[in-house]
């Protein structure tokens, strides 16, 4: 397989997570796209020294944690309040109240630790534990813990937002 | 009253889709890779000029004193320690670093920081006095080959310029870098504290 169509088929196989994760860290689409593009670009760069590795998604999350990570270091931008339209596509009433609730969950997201957002972007995604942990940095046992009062705050903050 | 499952299932239920191709982000690698490959060579190409522009009139020029001839040499090595520090930056810059683990990241950029700090003050007013000696050495020569008040406006303009450089232009840019940089190493700093692996 030529190494375009390697990277073709990574990118197809995971943009879709990696943009949720840069746009649950930012809260802004377009620099969701940007630093989603600056992982991507990062993966090609470094696609033949991971051609044969089993976990690929593993190591482009890692590259997007550290790209999310090394975003704020450029300039403190904090999370928008108002979150851009195209979150979702508007398929009608049913789904405006869909678009509702996911702009609620992004903004409560918003509302979390760096570190949190990340984490929970991840486990939203259903990535194995042992994958989240190896991506963070941050063992297992440890991990577990914290994944569990992340999810409690979440939960706690979407629910607050709703009753308001 | 809404679950952690619930709030799961409103996240997949999300159609958000990235606007970038795989063919967006290869166009802008080659663009990328192009741009900075040509200004680094272009810059490379300016202090070597620079430099051979130097050594020629070095060469050529009749230069009598030992104190013209210890200007030349610090010139050139100002110039060639220019290049090597150029050549550092864009190296540390492509440096793949992003596979490390977040906290060992985020202790890279906090390193980086601060020797790019170092770099712009400190070794930058190291290079102005050396350019500075270069130049009070030269003029020592001038002031015997030519007129009293060539030797004169040579040296004022030579010392306006660098006065202005230094105490202007350079302190404007410190303090704009060291706000910034501070900034920037509190939220360097906040995020390592949120990646140490304890359970606190």
């Amino acid at each position: 397989m030529s190494k375009e169509a390697l990277f073709k088929e990574i990118f197809q196989a995971n943009s879709k997570k990696i943009y949720h994760l840069c746009y649950g860290y930012t809260g802004d689409d377009e620099t969701a796209n940007d630093l989603m593009q600056e992982t991507f670009m990062k993966v090609w760069q470094n696609l033949d020294k991971f051609r044969n590795q089993a976990l690929i998604s593993t190591w482009i999350y890692r590259i997007a944690v550290n790209t999310c990570l090394s975003y704020l270091r450029v300039e403190k931008r904090q999370p928008k309040d108002e979150l851009t339209e195209n979150i979702i596509e508007t398929r009608g009433e049913e789904i405006s109240d869909k678009n509702e609730q996911v702009s609620a969950l992004y903004k409560c997201i918003a509302r979390l630790e760096e570190n949190e957002r990340i984490i929970i972007t991840m486990v939203l995604d259903e990535l194995p534990y042992a994958e989240i942990a190896d991506i963070s940095g941050i063992s297992e046992g440890n991990l577990r813990v914290k994944i569990h009062r992340i999810k409690q705050k979440l939960t706690e903050l979407y629910n607050r937002h709703e009753r308001f | 009253m809404k679950d952690f499952e619930a709030l799961k299932s409103i996240w997949h239920d999300q159609v958000a889709l990235p606007k970038v191709s795989h063919e967006d982000v290869l166009k802008k690698v080659r663009k990328t890779r192009n741009g900075l490959a040509s200004r680094l060579l272009m810059e490379m190409i300016g202090m070597g000029i620079f430099v051979a522009g130097l050594i020629y009139v070095w060469i050529e020029s009749p230069f009598k004193m030992w104190t013209t001839h210890l200007a030349m040499i610090i010139f050139i090595a100002c110039c060639i320690y220019y290049i090597i520090a150029q050549i550092g930056n864009y190296r540390r810059i492509n440096h793949n670093n992003l596979l490390d683990k977040p906290e060992v990241y985020i202790k890279y950029l906090t390193k980086y920081k601060h020797d790019r700090y170092i770099f712009n003050t400190r070794k930058y007013s190291i290079y102005s006095i050396f350019c500075t000696a270069g130049f009070i050495l030269y003029f020592i020569e001038i002031a015997f080959i030519t007129s009293f008040w060539v030797t004169v406006i040579g040296i004022v303009l030579t010392f306006l310029w660098i006065g202005f450089c230094y105490f202007v232009l350079m302190r404007i840019y410190i303090k704009r870098e060291e706000a910034k940089l501070e900034e920037m190493i509190q939220n360097l700093e906040r995020l390592h504290k949120q990646f140490e692996d304890t359970d606190h």
